[in-house]
């Protein structure tokens, strides 16, 4: 309960002790709630300035003036109490929950604390443990349906990162991720994936750095929706605002405080299951093959090949499709186990059956171990906390893991009564080993659900792989036995790719502050801040000698990930270092002007300095010795390196007013200016207001008694953003040298008279409780235009350019945000608690440049491309459509049945925003045990499925393998009942299916699609526009129950509390519309959504928790 | 308190003080460099394109039958959109030729340098010059109208696409310009050209053959008669009139600077092409010699003694790899040379000059002859072999087949091999051989790329008024100077 509380703005009011006639009174200030004392609460003698405040354990000795007989006793969010002296001079007070008060004080940008119900603007809270009960890789996963207005979107990789969205993409093409902010100070969230990654080529998905943030340390995060609520922190926080609170020293009310030292060890583990929803099933009927093209004259399922000089029939290696041969036990074919002598079928024909592990055998049970042990203490000069906390994972991939060790440590010290010091600091090192391969390149989910033979055995790859550590693949280029090499054509062994060709990564980092705080009068202080959040992380690549070439090295683009060169082996290394530096100097003021008003305000000023650096090096042409990772094993030159070194400044001068009138009408005002090195100077000062008006209007209602609170609130907030670095000087890119140097232009035209992006908003919001805050709602209604938007406009490249920079676009959000909370049971022994938040955004594309009404996000393979087009949400897919004719019926090509597709690829066929998120927890208290679930809801949205595009069309899915409206197996050829006439129709034994839909003379469509070929289903029969899924979710979240061992037990141990958990998380997808896929996978955070392609699995969790406090 | 005071004062002088803007500072990336290493990149990228066999980029070879596709069929059977190709081709000539190429010009005019004589800085610019004519000329060659006049200016998003005859009418004009400018007693861009490390001299052959070429396409449009007249005739005289004055670029053993074709056929190791029945089939019968430096054999026997033979996959339907040929060695190795422009193909254009009755000396017969000659030498041939080949009357240009149409343009289909956009165009141009679309074709075999379909929404109304303009934004549709 409050630990957030920082003492020192509850200790404006001590008064002067005056020598005068007067008694020593004592006492103990305690809370009703649990009855534990209450530090900082301040009593006064009424009609005096005279008072003090309580210490550490909620005692206070206070020297009152004779005549005075009454004292008042506060504390935030307790109502105050008027305590009549009698003779006694020991006086016990024991304080209320204020009525009124929803939430007590929450914590506002820059790191002020402020009472929630003075604020204009909305926010919300999620405590510390609602985050950390689950242990994921990152704690952001854990907010999906814990706030109104946030989506959340994780995706499956092992470490990956997850795009979290405040209230919509407000910025064409810049960084839409929200700020997170640990303790007031910022924390760097940067996402290092490459280009190729985030469209889907080839790469991995290195995670987003804020989930270094240990969520053990999290005491509570307060969301920070609005411009008005972040304006304060100027251009970075128009995406909103993640203000994470840490766990400080335990004061009274906290689980688990004890006076003196606490030390709290708290140790899990959670075991993963494949969800089978979210993988592909396989048709059992085929094997491998594109159809009867094989044997010598071309016409057969099989190739014919001589073994020891007999012709044997082998199945086709080279192919990765299962659109090959009927399975029939009784065929004895030679597979790819047939080819390498250490394999037991060497030379050996086997059943021509489906395989008996399929890929689902390849995954491991992921395991996560978490522990953290912390050591805190609150004496009476301060109060500090150690922590240590090591996280460990092995993930579902052979050979992949992730572990993390921090170490943080926060502290504060009262050295006068005036002044006090606190710093904090926390170092992790996060290390990944083996994360998987995303996007369509050098991935074996693509393989597993686009491109394999539905007749290799998962387990034999391993054996023969875990026998020979050799590269033993099911897709020999040639198993011929009179050639002697052996290689794969497009598939590695899956373990060979796994244990041989794995990254890994490690960051060091530590983030901290120091702080000093002076109290130069009752109502003054100033506060001085340095701050630091610096990493090192390194990304190694590799590739062993004897693998499939891939896309390897270093290509074009900035990051050289794009348009690289096929390589068979390397060795590739990303370094990278980054460091913010934040200089804050705030003066706070604090004072009542008379009874009726008061008056806060900041003076302040922001320092920030930001440097990131990035080299990229690589091997060329393979590696010279085989096993050996370095740049100096290379076979060719080294291609040219990149470098880049951007370096970020901005000066801020800042100042904010609130005015409070009788606790009932709150108005604030702010504004900034900032001063942004990444704009030209004549543009690079700019301003912005905000302000914000609060009415408590049950203040006026007091009567009614159901009536526990009731708030209106209004604002208005204009954010500036500046540009990202080096947007304004062209710049000429150097190629590697010919015989002679090469350059050549920039592909895009950059700006010299940028201006700042700005976004206005205006907010309203209503939040009202009833019934002694048993049941209670918050609703919030927002506009947000943004507009100047500095982007990267796509043009045609007749003009010698890909982009240029401009300043134009405007974006509209507007939504709707709404929390419920009610208590439908409560009672001494029983609890029932409700949360549900719901909240609906509508984006709008409003203009971009004169003459141009679409704006080219990204393009993914398959032809889609993800696009900002005027007039419509931010994100709509375009690709082809089906023709359809005037009474919308889709039109059949009367040649061979199949759908007619546009030639047009810029259809829309898809939106990727949901058209509404929510969530609800339940939470249920029954005396010492408490359940909760989480049920996590997404409607709406587009995602497309390279997938099924292509799977579909190799043939791996039941949809190509089924019996069709004739009752014969759809892959059998079509047959007619008289070959020269076909108005006579089709004979019984056709194979085939019939499309929906209309020949062009009008007639209902009545001709087969043969489907006994590859080419039968997929993305060579169907437009882009099939294989866009609604990706509507209704997920169980997170559910977990735990016990705490009532303190009675304990009374004769040294324990003070233990607490057993169970959880699970994600243990159901209880509803959604996309096959074979989790709806929430994707390629990784940005701007880039709205399409799948190889992604893992998702997994149910279970696990359980242990907590001991000492 | 004062002590604080202060510090906020030097805090925020330190913050006036410092020229913040100077961190924006991009202090790894050049904002200056010379024209001619920007002329060395789009040269190079330039052959890369017209020279790759990579499916995103470049699928002529398949458009004329020289190589067919093994497992995914889809460029085989003329699907140019599944993977971006008219995209891809433009973006390469007016992203990272055409643009570095101006850049270039604009660069060197503005440079001074300490050459010996002037004379050296106008041999640049006009060697740059004639780089640029080429890459409009294959634009004009593959798309008909195209973004000309307002193009590769990045203030005007919205270029108007220009009418095709107009601008390589004006092409033409500009390669006479530039001819007219080169001065063979001096240099031009030395070691940063790569085709003829600035030899003027070779340069001014080039340009002449160049703009044979480019009358010759003019020839069928009846308007335009002394036009081309006038153009053929006076390019004649100065065109490139050996095999060692052809226009090449000489890859190098290291990645990127390899021969395309190793990289996409060795380095990818991927097995995706083979030789085409169409072209092997027809070599075949012709026992042409080149065939050894073309393709691979394979063993056709079913059972004893190899019998090795050269087999083309069946054009546009699936192939298994080890069955057909495959390109021969030689073309596969990383330094593979890389051509725009030959020595047999000027002859043939000689050849064809004569027969349209143009004033160009010799007789068709004796062009046609040495262009086969200096073909077969160019691949490694001998003398023996082109006498043999030629002895065979239906090779001998008095007794093959046909019209001069069908013998030259047989001929040239066996000689621009590798080059599969040259051949394409004089396949459009002479109407053979005769071609037949495979039967899941998605169109007839192209007659031009379609314009990029992000010209749709990045330029839609120039877009929509150029393919009305030429008739439609189709495969199907015949470009102005493809009349027959």
């Amino acid at each position: 309960m409050r630990k957030f509380t920082i003492s020192l703005f509850l200790m404006l009011f001590i008064g002067l002790q005056v020598a005068y006639a007067q008694r020593s009174i004592t006492g103990k200030v305690t809370s009703s709630e649990d009855g534990a004392g209450l530090p900082g609460a301040t009593v006064l003698v009424k009609g005096t300035t005279v008072g003090t405040i309580t210490d550490a354990n909620g005692a206070f000795t206070l020297l009152v003036p004779k005549d005075k007989e009454t004292l008042l006793v506060s504390f935030v969010g307790m109502k105050t109490k008027e305590i009549a002296l009698g003779t006694d001079n020991v006086v016990n007070v024991v304080l209320e929950l204020s009525v009124q008060q929803l939430e007590g004080v929450v914590v506002t940008a820059l790191g002020i604390p402020r009472e929630k119900k003075s604020l204009g603007y909305a926010t919300q809270e999620v405590q510390g443990d609602n985050l950390s009960t689950i242990k994921t890789s990152n704690f952001i996963n854990n907010l999906s349906g814990k706030v109104s207005g946030i989506q959340v979107q994780s995706n499956t990789n092992m470490g990956g990162s997850s795009n979290i969205i405040l209230r919509g993409n407000k910025s064409l093409t810049g960084d839409n991720q929200v700020l997170f902010v640990i303790d007031g100070v910022p924390v760097n969230n940067q996402i290092t994936n490459t280009s190729s990654q985030t469209q889907a080529g080839v790469g991995y998905d290195y995670g987003n750095a804020a989930s270094d943030i240990n969520s053990d340390d999290i005491a509570n995060i307060n969301v920070l929706k609005g411009a008005a609520a972040t304006a304060l922190y100027g251009s970075r926080a128009a995406a909103g605002v993640i203000m994470i609170t840490t766990k400080k020293g335990a004061g009274a009310g906290d689980s688990g405080y004890k006076k003196g030292i606490g030390v709290t060890l708290s140790t899990g583990v959670d075991v993963g299951f494949v969800d089978k929803t979210t993988f592909p099933t396989y048709q059992q009927q085929y094997g491998a093959g594109y159809g009867k093209y094989y044997g010598p004259d071309g016409d057969a399922y099989f190739n014919i090949i001589k073994v020891n000089g007999v012709n044997e029939t082998w199945v086709p290696t080279t192919e990765d499709a299962s659109f090959g041969a009927p399975f029939d036990a009784n065929l004895m074919v030679y597979q790819w186990d047939a080819v390498d002598p250490a394999s037991p079928n060497y030379q050996k024909a086997t059943p021509w059956v489906a395989a008996a592990n399929g890929p689902i055998t390849f995954f491991e049970k992921p395991v996560t171990w978490n522990t953290t042990l912390s050591i805190d203490n609150t004496f009476n000069k301060g109060n500090y906390r150690l922590a240590y906390t090591n996280f460990d994972q092995k993930g579902l991939m052979p050979n992949s893991s992730l572990t993390k060790n921090i170490v943080s440590m926060n502290g504060t010290w009262n050295v006068t009564d005036k002044f006090t010091a606190s710093a904090s600091g926390s170092y992790s090192i996060v290390k990944g080993k083996g994360r998987n391969s995303t996007g369509y390149n050098d991935n074996i989910v693509t393989s597993f659900r686009q491109w394999m033979e539905t007749n290799v055995d998962i387990k034999e790859q391993w054996n023969l792989y875990n026998q020979t550590a050799r590269n033993l693949t099911w897709n020999y280029a040639d198993p011929d036995p009179a050639t002697t090499d052996y290689s794969p054509i497009y598939w590695d062994n899956y373990y060979w790719t796994r244990y041989q060709n794995y990254e890994t990564d490690q960051r060091n980092r530590f983030f901290g502050n120091v702080a000093l705080d002076y109290k130069v009068t009752k109502w003054l202080d100033i506060y001085g801040r340095m701050s630091v959040d610096t990493y090192y992380e390194i990304q190694e690549e590799r590739r062993a000698v004897g693998s499939i070439a891939t896309p390897f090295g270093i290509g074009s683009g900035s990051d050289g990930s794009l348009t690289r060169s096929d390589q068979q082996s390397g060795y590739l290394r990303r370094d990278f270092t980054f460091s913010e530096y934040n200089y804050d100097l705030m003066a706070n003021f604090n004072k009542n002007l008379s009874k009726s008003f008061n008056l806060k305000g900041i003076l302040g000023l922001n320092i920030r300095r930001t440097n990131f650096s990035r080299l990229i090096s690589s091997t060329n042409g393979g590696l010279a010795v085989p096993g050996l990772y370095s740049l100096q094993n290379s076979i060719g030159p080294l291609p040219l390196s990149k470098e880049l070194v951007s370096k970020v400044g901005v000066d801020g001068i800042y100042a904010s007013v609130s005015v409070g009138f009788k606790n009932m009408v709150y108005l604030d005002a702010t504004i900034r200016r900032d001063h942004s090195s990444t704009l030209p100077p004549n543009n690079s000062v700019y301003y912005y207001p905000s302000v914000s008006a609060g009415f408590i209007f049950s203040q006026l209602l007091q009567e009614a008694k159901w009536l526990s609170f009731g708030k209106l609130r209004l604002n208005y907030a204009q954010v500036g953003s500046p540009a990202q670095f080096d947007q304004l000087v062209d710049n000429y890119n150097i190629i590697t040298p010919m015989n002679s140097p090469i350059t050549s232009v920039a592909g895009s035209k950059k700006n010299s008279d940028l201006k700042p992006e700005k976004t206005n908003s205006l907010e309203g919001g209503l939040e009202m409780s009833f019934l002694k805050n048993r049941l209670g709602f918050d609703f919030a209604l927002y506009n947000t235009f943004t507009t100047n938007q500095i982007l990267p406009l796509v043009l045609t490249t007749a003009t010698g350019y890909q982009s240029k920079i401009i300043n134009a676009g405007e974006i509209q959000n507007k939504g709707i945000e709404l929390t419920l909370k009610a208590t439908p049971c409560k009672n001494k022994n029983f609890a029932w608690d409700i949360v549900i938040n719901w909240s609906k955004n509508y984006s709008k594309v409003v203009s971009l440049l004169d003459g141009v009404n679409n704006l080219q996000l990204g393009a993914f393979q398959g032809g889609v491309t993800l696009n900002a087009m005027v007039g419509q949400p931010y994100g709509v897919l375009y690709g082809s459509d089906y023709v359809y004719d005037a009474n919308g019926n889709k039109l059949i090509n009367p040649a061979n049945g199949k759908y007619q597709i546009t030639t047009t690829s810029n259809n829309i066929i898809g939106n990727v925003n949901p058209l509404w998120t929510g969530g609800m927890t339940n939470s249920f208290k029954y005396k010492n045990w408490a359940l909760s679930f989480l049920i996590d809801i997404q409607k709406g949205g587009s995602i497309f499925s390279l997938d099924m595009y292509y799977g579909l069309s190799s043939g791996l899915y039941p949809e190509t393998a089924y019996t069709n409206d004739l009752g014969n197996p759809v892959r059998n050829p079509i047959v007619w009942k008289d070959p020269n006439d076909h108005s006579k129709g089709y004979a019984s034994t056709s194979g085939g299916y019939i499309n929906e839909g209309v020949l062009p003379n009008g007639q209902t469509n009545w001709v087969r699609v043969n489907a006994s070929t590859y080419s039968g289903f997929g993305y060579k029969v169907l437009p882009n526009s099939a294989f866009v899924y609604d990706a509507t979710y209704v997920k169980l979240r997170e559910i977990s129950i735990s016990y705490s061992v009532p303190a009675s037990l304990l009374k004769k141990v040294f324990i003070t509390g233990i607490t057993v958990t169970a959880v699970a998380s994600n243990p159901w997808i209880i509803y959604k519309k996309i096959p074979y896929t989790d709806p929430e996978s994707g390629l990784s955070a940005g701007n880039l959504q709205g399409y799948t392609t190889g992604s893992l699995p998702s997994t149910r969790n279970f696990g359980f928790n242990l907590k001991f406090s000492f | 308190m004062k002590k604080i005071l202060a510090f906020l004062t030097i805090l925020l002088i330190f913050s006036a003080c410092k020229k913040l803007e100077l961190l924006n500072e991009n202090t790894k990336d050049p904002t200056n460099v010379t024209g001619e290493s920007l002329f060395t990149g789009a040269q190079k990228n330039l052959f890369d394109q017209m020279t790759t066999p990579n499916v995103n980029f470049n699928i002529w070879r398949m458009f004329t039958q020289q190589w067919t596709e093994t497992t995914y069929l889809d460029e085989a059977n003329y699907n140019i959109d599944n993977r971006p190709i008219p995209l891809n081709h433009w973006n390469v000539l007016y992203r990272d030729v055409l643009k570095d190429l101006s850049q270039s010009a604009t660069i060197i005019s503005s440079t001074s340098y300490l050459d010996p004589d002037p004379a050296i800085k106008v041999n640049k610019l006009a060697v740059v010059e004639i780089m640029t004519v080429y890459t409009w000329s294959v634009l004009v060659e593959t798309f008909g109208n195209i973004p000309y006049t307002q193009a590769l200016n990045v203030n005007n998003v919205n270029p108007v696409y220009d009418d095709g005859l107009t601008v390589y009418k004006d092409l033409i004009n500009r390669l006479n310009a530039a001819i007219g400018k080169l001065n063979p007693a001096w240099g031009s861009l030395g070691t940063a050209d790569n085709m003829y490390q600035g030899d003027v001299t070779n340069w001014l052959k080039f340009a002449n053959s160049l703009k044979l070429r480019m009358g010759l396409l003019l020839a069928d449009i009846p308007s335009e008669a002394s036009f081309v007249k006038t153009t053929v005739e006076s390019a004649a005289p100065g065109v490139i009139s050996s095999n060692a004055d052809i226009a090449k670029l000489v890859y190098l053993g290291a990645q990127p600077n390899t021969n395309p074709v190793y990289d996409n056929l060795v380095a990818s190791g991927r097995n995706d092409f083979v030789a085409a029945n169409t072209l092997v089939d027809s070599m075949n019968n012709l026992a042409d010699p080149r065939r050894q430096f073309y393709f691979t054999q394979v063993d056709t026997s079913t059972s004893g003694t190899p019998k090795l033979a050269y087999v083309g996959g069946i054009y546009g339907e699936s192939n298994n790899f080890f069955s057909y040929s495959h390109v021969a060695d030689q073309i596969e190795a990383p330094t593979f040379e890389a051509m725009i422009f030959d020595y047999a193909e000027t002859e043939f254009l000689l050849a064809e000059a004569v027969e349209r009755g143009f004033s160009v000396g010799g007789t068709a017969a004796d062009h046609y002859n040495t262009a086969i000659k200096a073909s077969i030498a160019y691949w490694g041939g001998t003398e023996a072999d082109a006498a043999a080949y030629l002895s065979n009357p239906r090779v001998a240009y008095a007794t093959a087949a046909g019209t001069f149409r069908e013998k030259i343009g047989m001929q040239l289909w066996f000689a621009l091999y590798n080059r599969g956009f040259e051949s394409w165009t004089e396949w459009r141009r002479f109407d053979y051989p005769l071609l037949v679309a495979p039967p899941e074709a998605l169109s007839v075999i192209p007659l031009r790329l379609t314009y990029p379909t992000t010209e749709q929404t990045l330029n839609g109304a120039n877009w929509a008024a150029a393919s009305t303009a030429i008739g439609g934004d189709a495969v199907s549709t015949k470009l102005f100077w493809d009349k027959n």
